[in-house]
């Protein structure tokens, strides 16, 4: 047992330099979907630092997603890489702790739809000012090549990580689980409930900011019906789900499940591929509610 | 601003509220019963009106006959989602205890099978078919005789719905039910039989809703899910469970559609709903007339 604890971090950090390499092993069409992976992982850990932990699901991340892409687009060439994507980031905080405060006060259904109402509203408003300035989409000259996109993603990827596995093992983290048990419960034992909610709603506004910014660049291309998607919201809701727990291996196995599945399906069955997309998602709430990594802990536990 | 005043704007108002009232209506039964966040109601809607296009285009049959034979079948598919979907998780007590985010995956995935399905069936291209064209004439007001009847149906529906679940012993069990399950099952009502008669019934409900909106515009395989937001929209600002407040604000959004629109432009119609959505949520989340409990 003492063994298998020394190697755990260095198996894990052994992962993580391994993955810096698929832009000397790969073309571009693998590298890309190595993109997309991790910017999967990285929006799913960020989802669980805020609903896996206290319960408020959020159907509203396309609202970060689709902000950080506005602003790194707006600033495109005018301000450094180094700049608008932290600022990406920062501004999708920033909206998270201004509306976190009326919005966090609505729990449970109201809640969900609230979060989708929010980010529908955002993306109507971001189409009524780009028709006003008479854009329908813009083209992004000169965005960085792949390559540097896939390492920035990898370096999100695993800050959203490490992220979801330290505040799971803090005090934090700890109040943010008690939220979700029993939110009085936990207030009356001394959580600072709202200050909580606030700070992991902003922590897990920051990181879909950046994938944002990181996928506009990707894409090359903006238009805010797809940059405000809800489907990008639904999706990390999936993945957190089909990967389960509220703790980083969950977001990492239900992303790779994803990942396999639209590559096994995308290019042999296109067309069936969203009808199997629901028929799995239904097995898996019946069938598997607690996730791969739920069910992975519970085989452990029994053996 | 005289157009404001006009007949012809409030009549379409009304329209669009007795639509929104019954599609509204259908969820409540299921939302409000069950809390299962039916994010596939407008996909009912969707399955509604294709049924009674494909009546009408392949055996002629009048989209106004088909109505009854498109609700029966739309609900006895709700009752085969109840069956087969929904009645294990609620009754699975580890299930049943994250019944908010299970419910929203389970009709999120039922709501995508239902769309590509339809679209790899019948192509995602709009349809629509010309029925009840003719103009009737009622002093000032002219009226298209398919939104005439629209509105006379959707309305009769509703009302007829309510006035059932306040005075039949089963509309009066799915009221219990939607205002505490716990005090339902004390007072020895069969629970299990309430829930997939909401079923039946809302869904039912969303497919008759389906069959008179393909009487007034194109339908396609994605044009449910503006319908299930219209339709939270209004049950949360009536107050869940609260039926009569459900119609209320039906027609007030209805109302506020038509003239928002007609005041400013179609771009703004999606803006001023969800702003008005998101406004009620946040200063009165237990609705217009809801009691203070039902927001917790």
């Amino acid at each position: 047992m003492i063994g298998a604890r020394k190697i755990t971090p260095m198996f894990y950090v052994a992962a993580a330099l391994l993955l810096t390499l698929p832009p000397f092993l790969v073309g571009p069409y693998w590298l890309g979907v190595g993109l997309l992976l991790l910017s999967w992982i990285a929006l799913a850990q960020s989802w669980v630092l805020l609903s896996g932990m206290t319960g408020y699901i959020s159907l509203g991340h396309a609202m970060f997603y689709g902000l950080g892409g506005y602003l790194t687009v707006l600033t495109w060439q005018s301000w450094p890489l180094w700049i608008s994507l932290p600022a990406a980031g920062a501004l999708a905080a920033f909206v998270a702790l201004v509306l976190g405060w009326p919005v966090l006060r609505v729990r449970g259904p109201y809640f969900v739809i609230l979060t989708y109402g929010l980010a529908e509203l955002v993306k109507f408003v971001v189409i009524d000012i780009e028709a006003k300035l008479g854009k329908f989409g813009r083209l992004l000259m000169g965005a960085p090549p792949l390559e540097t996109l896939y390492w920035l993603m990898l370096a999100l990827a695993l800050i959203a990580t490490l992220a979801t596995w330290y505040v799971r093992r803090s005090r934090f983290g700890a109040g943010l689980r008690a939220i979700r048990e029993n939110e009085e419960a936990a207030e009356t034992l001394g959580v600072p409930v709202v200050r909580f909610k606030l700070f992991a709603f902003a922590a897990s506004a920051f990181i879909p900011g950046i994938v944002g910014g990181l996928m506009a660049l990707r894409s090359a291309y903006f238009e805010p019906f797809q940059a405000f998607s809800p489907v990008t919201s639904f999706t990390i809701v999936v993945i957190a789900l089909i990967g389960g727990s509220d703790d980083a291996p969950g977001p990492i196995l239900g992303a790779l499940f994803l990942i396999v599945l639209q590559e096994l399906l995308w290019t042999s069955a296109p067309e069936l591929y969203l009808i199997i997309l629901g028929l799995v998602l239904i097995g898996f709430v019946l069938f598997v509610p607690d996730g791969v990594h739920g069910r992975l802990l519970r085989g452990k536990r029994a053996t | 601003m005289a157009e404001l005043l006009s007949t012809q704007l409030l009549f379409a108002a009304l329209v669009t509220g007795a639509l929104y009232a019954l599609t509204a209506l259908g969820l409540n039964l299921v939302y409000g019963t069950m809390r299962l966040l039916n994010v596939a109601h407008g996909e009912f809607v969707m399955l509604g009106a294709y049924a009674t296009y494909w009546a009408f285009a392949l055996t002629g049959l009048p989209p106004l006959a088909a109505l009854p034979v498109v609700a029966i079948a739309t609900g006895l598919l709700g009752l085969a989602a109840y069956r087969g979907l929904f009645r294990g998780l609620l009754r699975n007590p580890t299930l049943a205890t994250r019944i908010e985010s299970n419910s929203l995956l389970l009709f999120f995935g039922l709501s995508i099978v239902l769309q590509n399905t339809v679209a790899a069936l019948f192509t995602p291209t709009p349809r629509g078919y010309a029925y009840l064209d003719a103009i009737v004439t009622i002093g000032p007001l002219s009226m298209a005789s398919d939104r005439l009847a629209a509105l006379v149906i959707a309305a009769g529906v509703t009302l007829a719905i309510v006035l059932f679940l306040r005075f039949n012993l089963l509309g009066l069990a799915i009221k219990a039910l939607i205002q505490s399950r716990e005090a339902t099952q004390i007072v020895g009502i069969d629970v299990g039989r309430v829930q997939a008669t909401s079923f039946i019934a809302g869904f039912g409900l969303a497919g008759l809703a389906g069959g008179l909106v393909s009487m007034l515009g194109q339908i396609s395989p994605f044009m449910g899910f503006p319908y299930t937001i219209s339709a939270f929209v209004v049950i949360i600002l009536g107050g869940l469970g609260n039926l009569t407040g459900g119609i209320v604000a039906a027609l007030l959004l209805g109302v506020l559609e038509t003239y928002g629109v007609a005041l400013t432009s179609t771009n703004y119609r999606s803006i001023l709903i969800y702003g008005v959505f998101i406004l009620i949520l946040l200063i009165r989340p237990q609705g217009l007339m809801g009691s203070r409990q039902a927001a917790r």
